[in-house]
């Protein structure tokens, strides 16, 4: 009996140096990231595994009104915006890598569920636009197995030693924690008015949907604050979708004097916010905080969204 | 008398009508939405949700303004909208100010909320549910035969008179002894029906949202309108297929899941929600079978449905079936269905004919 060289014992019984400099085959493997829903949910934590397991992670870049029209002709017509975004970031990708990653996020709370539209995310890539490029994938799961145990498997996937693994695991996870932790706010000054922005992680931090609304607002002055979701395991409740139930309990606990207002931002048909925008509302309403959602579709018009914001911000000082 | 509105699933209603009996009281029922509740239900809701919550709200709210006390639903444990309809119907009616009561029904315990509340007798109790499954068989072979005679049938209606006089028969049949002479009958009056043998239909697989493939107002009758073109069709929701395989899941824990993924494997890996996981099987598995057709239903942003479209296009182009994506929204129109079912009739005959040409010349060239 003949074993290769390449031969995954040997790579076990000997020391990983040996093997380090004699791997060409996925050093310089170039693994696209499209810059959408996972990539905001585990931010810095792609980036940072892949890079740490010697591949080279490339991110598409930050939306603009290019890729929504690019989305737009080939995405699915019914799609929500983000995942017509998903689509277009996927396609920008395709051809410059060499495989491109789409985990299937099923919950990210243990206990919670995540969209049902991140199920066959993977196996609608396969199917449509990442079709002649080979698409890496991986569970992600927290009812079943940890996070920790997800990027194991998901590096065994990739043919990499368990120390390495190990090694790119704890550093990706703490990269995670530090760009979570880390309070994303737009100040402008001190005395003007102080706003919360709630919304999926994928809306408030991309640059085409929540872009304008947060140039308007520091326009005017305002100091806007977005959600954390850095938060520990929230309390269950009647709602099992992991963003909304951490939106939720956040809220709850908001008081008149930290915010002088709560903006929601939504996309257009998303079905997680249909159902909790009248939650959200009746909440607020209970504490006597000002609230708005704001909508947005592919046809997103900066005038609109001014004019919206504008009158907003004016009827707060109106308020006695 | 005290009624119970109870949420409508097409013909199946008149089976729950009488389990809902079985509690000692009278259900509040309709086989298909009516356009007021509709009406109703759109004013009510959020613009976003999706139609059948819309449907079910407007449905109780109706209910409560003809005097209705109580009302049911099911629990769903899936993980798409339906979870929540209950607890926002909850609500929106609170804040209307409507007093009807609604109850969970599933997947909570032997002694459901809704039994406990009622409390009736062991024999009132267990009687009237094994004759709600007698009626559930009778319907889902009503709705069988009914698909195979329509587009055969020579004078156009015929199948729908008896179908309904059948049905009016069902929702009055008060014993199980009387149900059962209805069900030798069924196979008798289809057969009486004139039809036309020599006509070979075409074969059209629907699935999609369960909601949309049974109620009549919902999916603007499409069961009727496919017949008439000449569309011999299978609906992939069948209730008592469902209970059979939900009892299966429960008492003898061999899940469908399973033999579901074993079809669809390449394509899609994962239960979406709702029925979405069906829908792809369903269609590779007519495709695998020959059929002319696929047509998937599903209501305007509905989140699993929607997200498994671009695997169907897939399987569509990959098995060369022709699969047609309808989305309905409240601004749906008749007379926009029929036509594009009429346009969708005549390209799978022609592709028909244009396949068994081909078919025919293949043969010739080989003598």
């Amino acid at each position: 009996m003949t074993i290769g060289t390449d031969h995954n014992f040997f790579r076990f019984i000997t020391p990983a140096w040996l093997w380090k400099s004699t791997s060409p085959d996925h050093r310089s493997l170039r693994i696209g990231i499209p810059r959408m829903f996972f990539y905001y949910i585990y931010p810095g934590l792609w980036e940072t595994f892949f890079s740490e397991l010697g591949m080279e992670p490339i991110v598409s870049r930050p939306s603009t009104i290019k890729t929504v029209e690019k989305a737009s002709q080939i995405s699915e017509t019914e799609h929500c915006l983000p995942n017509k975004l998903f689509d277009a970031h996927l396609a920008e990708l395709v051809g410059k890598v060499d495989m491109v990653f789409v985990p299937r996020v099923l919950s990210t709370i243990k206990g919670h569920l995540s969209c049902p539209k991140f199920g066959p995310l993977p196996d609608a890539a396969r199917a449509d636009i990442a079709r002649e490029t080979k698409v890496l994938s991986i569970e992600l799961d927290e009812s079943r197995r940890p996070l920790s145990e997800s990027l194991m498997l998901l590096g065994k996937q990739l043919k990499s030693q368990k120390s390495q693994i190990r090694s790119a695991i704890n550093s990706s996870l703490r990269a995670m924690e530090l760009a979570k932790n880390q309070p994303v706010r737009y100040l402008r000054k001190k005395e003007g008015l102080r706003f919360l922005l709630i919304g999926h992680p994928y809306v408030i931090h991309d640059n085409f949907i929540a872009g304008p609304i947060l140039q308007k607002l520091e326009k005017m002055e305002c100091e806007v604050e977005l959600i954390s979701f850095a938060k520990e395991a929230p309390v269950k409740s009647y709602i099992l979708w992991s963003t909304a139930n951490l939106i939720y309990h956040s809220m709850k606990t908001l008081s008149r004097e930290e915010y002088d207002g709560v903006i929601q931002l939504t996309v257009f048909n998303c079905g997680c916010d249909s159902m909790m925008i009248d939650t959200y509302r009746s909440l607020m309403k209970e504490k006597n905080i000002p609230f708005m959602y704001l909508m947005v579709d592919e046809h997103l018009a900066q005038s609109g969204m001014d004019t919206r914001v504008e009158a907003f911000v004016d009827s707060l000082g109106w308020r006695p | 008398m005290t009624y119970m509105a109870i949420p409508n699933i097409g013909n199946y209603t008149i089976a729950l009508a009488t389990a809902v009996e079985s509690l000692g009281i009278k259900a509040w029922a309709s086989t298909a939405t009516t356009p007021e509740a509709l009406k109703l239900g759109i004013e009510a809701a959020p613009e976003s949700v999706c139609l059948p919550l819309k449907a079910h709200l407007g449905h109780f709210i109706e209910a409560d303004r003809a005097g209705v006390e109580y009302a049911f639903m099911i629990n769903s444990v899936g993980t798409c909208r339906l979870r929540y309809y209950r607890h926002m119907i909850d609500q929106i009616l609170k804040d209307l100010g409507l007093k009807i009561k609604i109850f969970g029904l599933g997947f909570d315990g032997f002694k459901p909320p809704i039994v406990r509340h009622f409390a009736p007798g062991p024999i009132t109790f267990i009687k009237p549910l094994f004759h709600t499954v007698l009626k559930i068989k009778v319907i889902d072979e009503l709705e069988v035969a009914a698909w195979r005679t329509r587009p055969i049938e020579i004078t156009p209606g015929d199948t729908t008179r008896i179908m309904n006089k059948l049905l009016v028969e069902l929702s009055e049949s008060k014993t199980m002894a009387e149900t059962r002479s209805i069900r030798k009958k069924v196979a008798g009056s289809f057969a009486d029906i004139p039809v036309d043998k020599e006509k070979q239909p075409l074969k059209v697989g629907l699935v999609g949202e369960i909601s949309f493939l049974r109620d009549k107002c919902l999916n603007k009758n499409i069961e009727y309108i496919l017949g008439s073109q000449g569309i011999e069709l299978k609906n992939f929701f069948l209730l008592g297929e469902e209970l059979e395989n939900i009892t299966r899941i429960i008492f003898l824990n061999q899940s469908r899941r399973k033999s579901l993924f074993r079809i669809t494997d390449r394509y899609l890996q994962n239960s979406v929600g709702g029925h979405a996981l069906d829908s792809v099987a369903n269609s590779i598995h007519c495709a695998d079978e020959g059929y002319d057709g696929m047509i998937h239903l599903c209501p305007s942003g509905c989140m699993p449905e929607v997200s498994v479209r671009p695997i169907l296009k897939r399987v569509s182009k990959d098995k060369d079936i022709p699969i047609l994506e309808m989305s309905y929204d409240e601004h749906t129109c008749g007379v926009g269905i029929a036509t594009r079912l009429e346009a969708f009739a005549d390209v799978l005959m022609e592709r028909r004919k244009c396949g068994a040409a081909a078919f025919r010349r293949e043969k010739a060239r080989r003598g």
